[in-house]
């Protein structure tokens, strides 16, 4: 709350350096997961495994590369980084609560980690809805990419890691782009302050 | 499956047979070694032949792009030297998989590697800093290194598409171990606590926010005076 209050005071570099810092964590948490479920998944389990266009969050027009990105608005930038984030807080929840039920050796490793993704999720969430009120109208608008995989990430063993990692390669790809996203808007808001990029 | 495997194995004796005295076969199969990344904007992979059948053999390599089925051939296999596929800014899309497979072929037939499935933004290596130069200054009468270099130059740090970390790391030539120092963001760094005269080598390393470290960059070197005998002379009066 004291946050929220004090934010009128918060210049713009200053949050959009904290929340590129929190979505770099947020995607080296999720980097890290992948690996972890990587390292003990079975060989069928990549055959299965669906292709990364039926991602939940795929349907969202993102650029394809530098000069694309580079051409985008500062609010449309933080609109995207936006909706991608707001898509992720339901399947969060979602692998938070399979995980108990996971066939996996390291489960509370996993367990540790999803929860200062969500955390950390939560509060940039918080700092994006600040910065998108400081830039008007178009920065705050959100699509919406609902998940519709159900609570549930299946009965037996198999599908059970292959939704998860499925649900994990692209979480990591969206916290790549959000990240990217934020990191080129913190550039342009550091002009003044070269020694940042 | 056992009559596949029957046939496959007759299909191989029939490839080995002579040709005018002469052991032939189809090529053995490539192996795709790396894709690298040097500035998330292009990308090179690599492969290693394997025998050629004794036979002229060629190599192609064939791609798709995530939700397509076109299969497109490399665009470019010079740039990047020998046995190589360099993607250019116009060929490289990020966010994407790209299904890579290399195919050797002889006048026998064809050979496909196993393929590779990568998103560029995965195997971001930069090349190592550029620049780099060593001083020796003063404070207060005792010297220090200063250290200062410049990111690749390919590497677009001033819009925010990468931030690079640097790692450095110093020696006096005789000795064998180096001494690591974490710059961060920073383009410079001073070393105060040197050990004595003599000629110390320096080398700095980058990494991109999420990605793996450059090679260390050549090795630039400098001669500090002789400030440790003169102290000692001082002290021993």
């Amino acid at each position: 709350l004291f946050v929220v209050a004090a934010s009128g005071a918060i210049p713009i570099n200053d949050l959009l350096d904290r929340a590129s810092q929190q979505s770099d964590r947020m995607h080296s948490l999720s980097t890290m997961l992948t690996h972890e479920l990587g390292s003990h998944f079975p060989p069928i389990g990549k055959v299965m495994m669906p292709r990364p266009g039926s991602c939940h969050t795929s349907s969202l027009q993102t650029p394809n590369d530098k000069a694309q990105a580079l051409q985008i608005s500062e609010a449309d930038l933080l609109s995207l980084a936006r909706s991608l984030l707001q898509a992720w807080s339901d399947p969060l929840m979602v692998l938070s609560s399979s995980v108990s039920t996971l066939p996996h050796p390291a489960q509370s490793r996993i367990s540790n980690k999803l929860q200062q993704l969500q955390e950390h999720s939560q509060s940039l969430g918080d700092g994006l809805e600040m910065l998108s009120g400081k830039m008007g109208p178009t920065a705050q608008t959100i699509s919406l990419l609902p998940y519709r995989g159900g609570n549930d990430l299946g009965q037996d063993r198999i599908s059970k890691l292959v939704n998860f990692n499925f649900l994990l390669s692209c979480l990591r790809r969206d916290s790549h782009k959000i990240d990217s996203f934020l990191k080129v808007l913190r550039c342009r808001a550091a002009k003044m302050q070269p020694e940042i990029c | 499956m056992r009559r596949i495997a029957e046939i496959l194995l007759l299909l191989h004796w029939f490839n080995l047979l002579s040709v005018e005295g002469t052991r032939y076969s189809l090529p053995g199969k490539p192996t795709l070694t790396r894709c690298r990344s040097p500035e998330k904007e292009t990308f090179t992979c690599w492969w290693e032949p394997s025998f050629d059948g004794g036979l002229s053999t060629t190599y192609a390599l064939y791609y798709c792009k995530e939700n397509s089925d076109t299969v497109h051939e490399c665009p470019d296999y010079h740039t990047a030297g020998v046995n190589s596929c360099f993607f250019n800014k116009n060929n490289t899309s990020i966010w994407v998989n790209y299904n890579i497979t290399v195919v050797a072929t002889n006048a026998l037939g064809s050979t496909f590697s196993d393929p590779v499935e990568i998103d560029v933004v995965y195997i971001v290596m930069p090349h190592p800093p550029e620049n780099v130069g060593v001083t020796v200054l003063e404070d207060k009468g005792w010297p220090f290194l200063r250290l200062s270099w410049e990111p690749p130059h390919k590497v677009d740090t001033r819009s925010g598409w990468i931030t690079l970390i640097y790692e450095l790391r110093v020696k006096l030539e005789e000795e064998t171990e180096w001494e690591m120092h974490l710059a961060g963001q920073q383009k410079m760094f001073n070393i105060f606590s040197l050990r004595s005269g003599g000629t110390y080598l320096v080398q700095v390393r980058c990494k991109p926010d999420h990605g793996f470290w450059s090679e260390w960059s050549s090795t630039t070197s400098i001669k500090v005076p002789d400030y440790f005998q003169r102290e000692r002379s001082v002290w021993v009066m």
